[in-house]
């Protein structure tokens, strides 16, 4: 096996490994400290793929800003409880549809034949990226601002003070 | 086309937009100067749909059909379909807000305006997204929207259960899509949906497995988007709990969007009915059915026992869309005719139903059946008349608007030789017309009691509920103009 593909199944066994702490922690703060795995984790990968400044993005936007947010959110709120109205048909189910799943994904994703790109030598992205967002990618780039800007007003309207009278 | 030449196609985008802006900064001046309660924010938001509805129309003269913005969008006689629709669908929800106690004169007003119209400006996007990356972002866009205008109303615990569970089923399904959309890219080493059906076209027999799984995935997506079974459990909670303008906009402007996005991906982008195309090589076809079956059958079986309007008319929508996913079946212009054909006549039926319901629960303060006894004898006789019309319409009786769509479902359901499909659709608008007329006979037959106060309407509240049903009687019976159109509009434009 190259390093390569084994560097990748380590960050990719760390990424899961951590996601399913989050998942199966019973006390959110330590998930809210396994998420940090997962996302340097994904910033790892990013990185593994030369995708220098999605990575550092990966970084300064996930484990800088949006994990420590979580985290003030879980301890700034004094009680959660939780009361449990719907509750999960159980875990051996659930076990059992994800073995199922997995074991057929696994198996049609190793038969398909998939497109591969011309692995380079590494470069900096960051130009190429700036480029593409005033170049091919100037739609999405624009919406996603608007959808930054409804996403903005729909969390003060979500959390807006309750107003006595 | 390159970005500035697009423009002049992305004028209903445009004008949206521009109305967000107006109605956030008119809310800013207002809020300033200390002026509550303003009518203003929905005013501008009204005439925003409506220019936007305008500027649609001019575009249905272009015979134009062309790539917009590099290889994002495209502009073609079907997206143009679903923009004048969804912008009547935008258009009705914002005049219902404004006639809606749960809305009108709350806190966050100018808000819910903004909201409402980014809602719609993202549905008018996901009708013309034929690229993965605008696909999904215009969906969650819609999705993210959808969520905060369901849980827009305060001291309500099931406004805010039902936005959570939305936010958490959403969360779900997005993500389910978006890794099948991975998968396609790795396939077909393309996201926009040319090259992708040029991929497919190459596809060898061993990844055909992996090719059928990136479908189910990307259909988990579509099909919570649409409310089909088994991604429907969000349904009855938000339609229950969002305010009723906001269901209306669900129920109409979503599913519409939900279907635009499942026609073009599939008729376009996979190339479904094409020599080379899914149908033929995976069994997209087996799935499709039984999902359609599926769906119509449950959404009917579950509306059988409800109490509450909003309930009910919930699953009554998940079995629409149950019908009008036989149309998709199909796989062919046909169906795609009777799609479009059907989600116009669903359009006008089902939002008559909800204004009905929104005026009933503005006059009474209830949505459950039993506070519409009697209703025709105590005041609401010409409500619950248009609600009858509505109803009936919804059940595919004739002469209404929604037997000729449901025929023209059939009828391309025959026409593909999907035989069962098709009887399994006819049985179920027989069981639809018990909790139909169940509806009617309480507000009809059923003496009032004592405590069942008399209502009273405004008559100009019933102007657009009066127009609504006249569209339901006249589409019923005068629909060759509307079919003319489809006809145009069914060919998706394939690069």
């Amino acid at each position: 096996m190259p390093v390569t593909t084994a560097v990748f199944y380590l960050l990719a066994a760390v990424t899961l490994g951590s996601a399913c702490g989050v998942a199966f922690g019973t006390n959110i703060l330590y998930s809210a400290f396994a998420l940090m795995g997962t996302f340097l984790g994904v910033a790892a990968i990013f990185v593994l793929l030369g995708a220098d400044f999605l990575g550092v993005i990966q970084l300064f936007v996930y484990v800088g800003g949006i994990l420590v947010l979580t985290l003030f959110a879980v301890m700034l709120t004094h009680r959660i409880d939780v009361q449990v109205s719907n509750r999960a048909v159980g875990r051996l189910p659930g076990l059992v549809v994800v073995g199922v799943v997995a074991t057929w994904m696994i198996r049609v994703a190793r038969a398909a034949r998939w497109t591969e790109g011309q692995p380079g030598p590494p470069a900096a992205t960051t130009a190429g990226i700036g480029d593409a967002f005033l170049g091919t990618y100037v739609l999405p780039f624009e919406v996603a601002s608007v959808v930054l800007l409804a996403a903005l007003i729909g969390a003060i309207v979500v959390s807006r003070k309750e107003v006595k009278g | 086309m390159d970005a500035t030449q697009s423009l002049r196609y992305f004028g209903p985008e445009l004008v949206l937009t521009a109305a967000i802006m107006a109605v956030l900064a008119l809310d800013l001046g207002l809020t300033a100067r200390g002026i509550e309660r303003s009518r203003w924010p929905g005013i501008v938001a009204l005439a925003g749909a409506a220019a936007a509805i305008g500027s649609a129309v001019r575009l249905l003269r272009v015979p134009a059909r062309e790539w917009l913005f590099g290889r994002m969008l495209v502009f073609d006689g079907f997206s143009v379909y679903f923009k004048v629709l969804l912008g009547l669908a935008l258009l009705a929800a914002v005049w219902m807000s404004l006639g809606s106690r749960e809305v009108r004169g709350q806190p966050n007003e100018g808000e819910y305006f903004t909201l409402l119209l980014s809602s719609g400006l993202a549905m008018l996007l996901m009708a013309a997204a034929a690229n993965l990356l605008m696909a999904y972002l215009s969906l969650e866009f819609a999705s993210l929207t959808s969520y905060v205008l369901t849980g827009f109303l305060r001291h309500n615990r099931r406004s805010a259960e039902a936005a959570l569970k939305y936010l958490i089923y959403g969360g779900v399904a997005s993500g389910a899509m978006i890794y099948g959309m991975s998968w396609i890219f790795g396939l077909t080493g393309s996201m926009d949906y040319a090259g992708i059906a040029a991929g497919i076209a190459q596809l060898d027999d061993p990844s055909r497995g992996a090719f059928f799984l990136a479908l189910v995935l990307v259909l988990a997506g579509f099909g919570y988007k649409v409310a089909s079974v088994p991604f429907h459990m969000w349904a009855p909670d938000v339609y229950t709990g969002a305010p009723i303008p906001v269901t209306a906009f669900l129920a109409v402007g979503s599913k519409a969007a939900g279907f635009a996005m499942l026609l073009r991906f599939f008729h376009f982008g996979v190339g479904a009915a094409g020599p080379v195309g899914a149908v033929t090589r995976v069994p997209l076809l087996q799935l499709g059915t039984l999902l359609c079956a599926a769906t119509m059958t449950l959404g009917n079986l579950a509306a059988l026992s409800q109490q509450n309007m909003k309930r009910l008319l919930a699953y009554s929508s998940i079995a629409h869309a149950g019908y009008a996913l036989l149309g998709f079946v199909v796989f062919a212009d046909a169906g795609v005719q009777a799609v479009l054909f059907y989600l116009t006549v669903y359009y006008i039926m089902n939002l008559g139903a909800f204004w009905v319901v929104m005026l009933i629960a503005n006059a009474t303060g209830h949505e459950d059946l039993p506070s519409y006894r009697g209703l025709a004898w105590r005041g609401g006789a010409l409500p619950a008349l248009a609600l009858a019309i509505f109803l009936f319409s919804l059940a595919g009786l004739p002469p209404l608007a929604g037997f000729v769509g449901k025929f023209y479902v059939f009828g391309a359901g025959v026409e593909r030789g999907l035989i069962a499909l098709v009887v399994v659709g006819v049985l179920n608008s027989v069981v639809s017309l018990y909790y139909y007329v169940r509806v009617v006979k309480t507000m009809f037959l059923d003496e009032p009691r004592a405590e069942d106060a008399p209502v009273h309407f405004a008559l100009n509240d019933l102007a657009a509920v009066g127009l609504l049903s006249a569209a339901t009687l006249v589409l019923g019976i005068r629909f060759d103009w509307l079919l003319a159109r489809v006809e145009t509009a069914r060919r998706i434009f394939a690069g």
